[in-house]
């Protein structure tokens, strides 16, 4: 029979081991809940789709340093190259990089002025190849046309008359209808219109950290500009072996500039996220740690309970109560004070969740993950009382005839 | 009945061997008041612990109600302790966490009865030892005396056949240790079955039989109270 009651009442009589005990697993509990949440959440932003052909794309950055360099007639011979190089799909210049921290933004206005509000956006300066050269999936209305395709000049002001923007982005410009904002004006630079043409599923901004990675535009620009990048989409499994060949082709081709950072975009996002990686490392260390530490904890006070409690155990034992039920006492005796800890780790975890939520703008903590943290440290809890539990169990009865 | 015969138990450490009892032969019969004497290290305790089941044997035969206790594995040892025999030690071996009703309640929830019948089984055995108004008490509020009367509660609680005192007023002052002894000796006339472990010589003389155990042997059997005697004349 369980000795429920006879437990709790010798451990209200004992309070301080056990309350230490409860309040570590309780600690335990409000940190591990709290540092598997954030690990989730990173994990989270990690998985998120960037829109993008990761495995088969990569880029490199053409730095031009040659005076009364033609930069439009290389561009153009330049793209013809790659995009003719067996195994590429297609090929773009860009002004920017998914991922990549660095980027260009602005915000559009369904109405133009100034105290209008606006919605900001990642910008990709790109022509009519961009859908296929970055792997995009284009939802609803259409690409650019060659015709569409404008020259940048460095410092200019004005915009094309035409974007492609992410359906997130659409979803927030028009929360009511997303596909409705195909064929709409919004203004650009407070005044400037521009009609949004097309609506791609996902294209992230390259900045990871933003609430609002998942707004992009297109904008069918060809920068005339001494720095820029060439993105390249290759057949599966080819883009390793093309990214030498296509830096080699583009140095020889050219000796007025130089090509920099071949770069796959699965390398740009783990650059990305090496922090966010870092910090899941440090979190799980935590956790592993805490809870080793709780487990030892919880060990090292069964061994001294039972320990100092010999005596009692051995006229336990003598009394008639088998093996078994000596460690049923100390496995109960675990388990109440984890319960106790973890009711007190519960409210720790909701409550320091609650301030992560209200300082960091996290979401709020699931249910699920409270009642695994309150699982987990049940299981440490009776795995880490399990060999005291034993010890305490193969004390011999004889122990209480013995003066000593 | 409890028949020991020819009982060996020999502790062996690396180095040394102790031979505790030798060919070690007792009877105790339904209703005895039996105490056993003899100087320490005799083999009275190592006895206790055989008879109480709370240690194995080297070899010999040892029948407790008929049953080989020899043939029991520990679960048997443990259920049969907890049925037929009950323990008064001289330390009292209270928990000292426990009040009284408590500590009466332990042997009674291995055996699983259930909550109504314990209750009446620990309020009758605290009131036959005259402690029942004290029974939310812890152990540490009262006096070794009644100490050793809430030990005696919880060794009748179970209603044993056998009741095991080690020293039982070894801890005890002359007044309380009379009023123990007088309260073991109601026990045994109600029909309990009594074996006492001391060295008190005089305490010895107030039990039916005394026997006398050296070297790990009985050395005298059969010794009977003149006390006793007296009264059964």
């Amino acid at each position: 029979m369980l000795e429920t009651g006879l437990i709790l009442r010798a451990l209200a009589r004992n309070k301080i081991g056990a309350l230490l005990i409860a309040l570590q697993i309780a600690l335990t509990m409000t940190i591990m809940v709290n540092a598997i949440f954030m690990i989730q959440d990173r994990q989270q932003q990690m998985q998120r789709d960037s829109g993008l052909d990761e495995a088969n794309t990569f880029y490199l950055t053409n730095t031009v340093f040659g005076q009364d360099y033609n930069i439009q007639a290389h561009l153009q011979t330049d793209l013809h190259m790659i995009r003719n190089t067996p195994g590429v799909i297609d090929a773009i210049q860009i002004n920017a990089v998914p991922l990549s921290s660095s980027g260009w933004s602005m915000a559009l206005q369904h109405e133009p002025g100034e105290d209008k509000d606006a919605v900001g956006s990642a910008i990709y300066m790109v022509d009519e190849h961009a859908i296929n050269s970055m792997g995009l999936e284009l939802i609803a209305g259409i690409n650019f046309t060659q015709e569409d395709i404008e020259l940048r000049k460095d410092g200019q002001s004005t915009w094309p008359a035409k974007t492609i923007i992410t359906k997130a982005f659409a979803e927030n410009l028009y929360p009511d209808d997303w596909q409705s904002a195909v064929g709409k004006t919004v203004y650009i630079s407070q005044t400037q219109p521009m009609q949004i043409i097309g609506i791609v599923k996902a294209l992230q901004a390259p900045w990871n950290g933003w609430n609002g990675v998942e707004r992009s535009m297109l904008v069918p620009f060809h920068r005339e500009s001494k720095g820029s990048y060439y993105f390249i989409r290759t057949e599966e499994g080819r883009r390793d072996a093309l990214m030498p060949i296509i830096e080699k082709a583009l140095a020889e081709s050219d000796k007025e500039r130089i090509i920099r950072r071949v770069t796959t975009v699965e390398d740009t996002r783990k650059r990305s996220y090496r922090q966010h990686n870092a910090t899941n490392k440090t979190l799980t260390t935590v956790v592993i740690t805490l809870t080793l530490i709780t487990g030892f904890g919880i060990v090292g006070l069964a061994i001294f309970s039972i320990n100092r409690r010999t005596k009692q155990i051995g006229t336990r034992r003598a009394l008639g109560a088998t093996k078994r039920q000596i460690m049923s006492y100390f496995m109960m005796e675990n388990f109440i004070i984890s319960a106790i800890g973890n009711v007190i780790g519960c409210i720790g975890a909701v409550g320091l969740n609650m301030w992560l939520v209200s300082t960091f703008n996290l979401s709020p903590i699931s249910f699920e993950l409270i009642t695994f943290g309150v699982v987990a440290l049940f299981i440490v809890g009776q795995l880490a009382v399990l060999y005291p539990a034993r010890k305490a169990a193969m004390i011999a009865p004889a122990t209480a005839t013995r003066t000593i | 009945m409890l028949v020991m015969k020819n009982i060996n138990k020999i502790f062996q450490t690396a180095d040394i061997q102790t031979h505790a009892l030798r060919d070690f032969c007792l009877q105790v019969n339904e209703g005895d008041f039996v105490s056993v004497t003899g100087p320490s290290g005799s083999g009275k305790t190592t006895f206790l612990n055989i008879a109480g089941l709370l240690e194995t044997y080297t070899d010999g035969e040892f029948l407790l109600d008929g049953e080989d206790v020899g043939k029991l594995n520990d679960n048997g040892r443990s259920r049969m302790r907890n049925q037929k025999i009950g323990f008064i030690f001289q330390g009292f071996n209270l928990i000292p966490d426990l009040n009284l009703y408590d500590n009466v309640d332990v042997p009674l929830r291995y055996r699983g009865f259930n909550a109504k019948e314990r209750k009446r089984r620990i309020e009758e055995n605290l009131e036959r030892v005259g402690l029942a108004s004290r029974m939310k008490h812890l152990p540490s509020q009262l006096s070794g005396g009644q100490q050793q009367r809430v030990a005696i509660a919880r060794a009748l609680a179970t209603d044993p056949r056998f009741l095991l005192a080690d020293e039982p007023t070894g801890n005890l002052d002359s007044e309380m240790a009379k009023g123990v002894l007088t309260l073991l000796e109601e026990i045994n006339q109600q029909g309990t079955t009594i074996i006492m472990v001391t060295h008190d010589a005089e305490l010895a003389q107030r039990a039916k039989r005394t026997i006398q155990v050296k070297d790990g042997r009985v050395s005298e059997l059969e010794i009977v109270s003149p006390q006793m005697n007296q009264a059964i004349a």
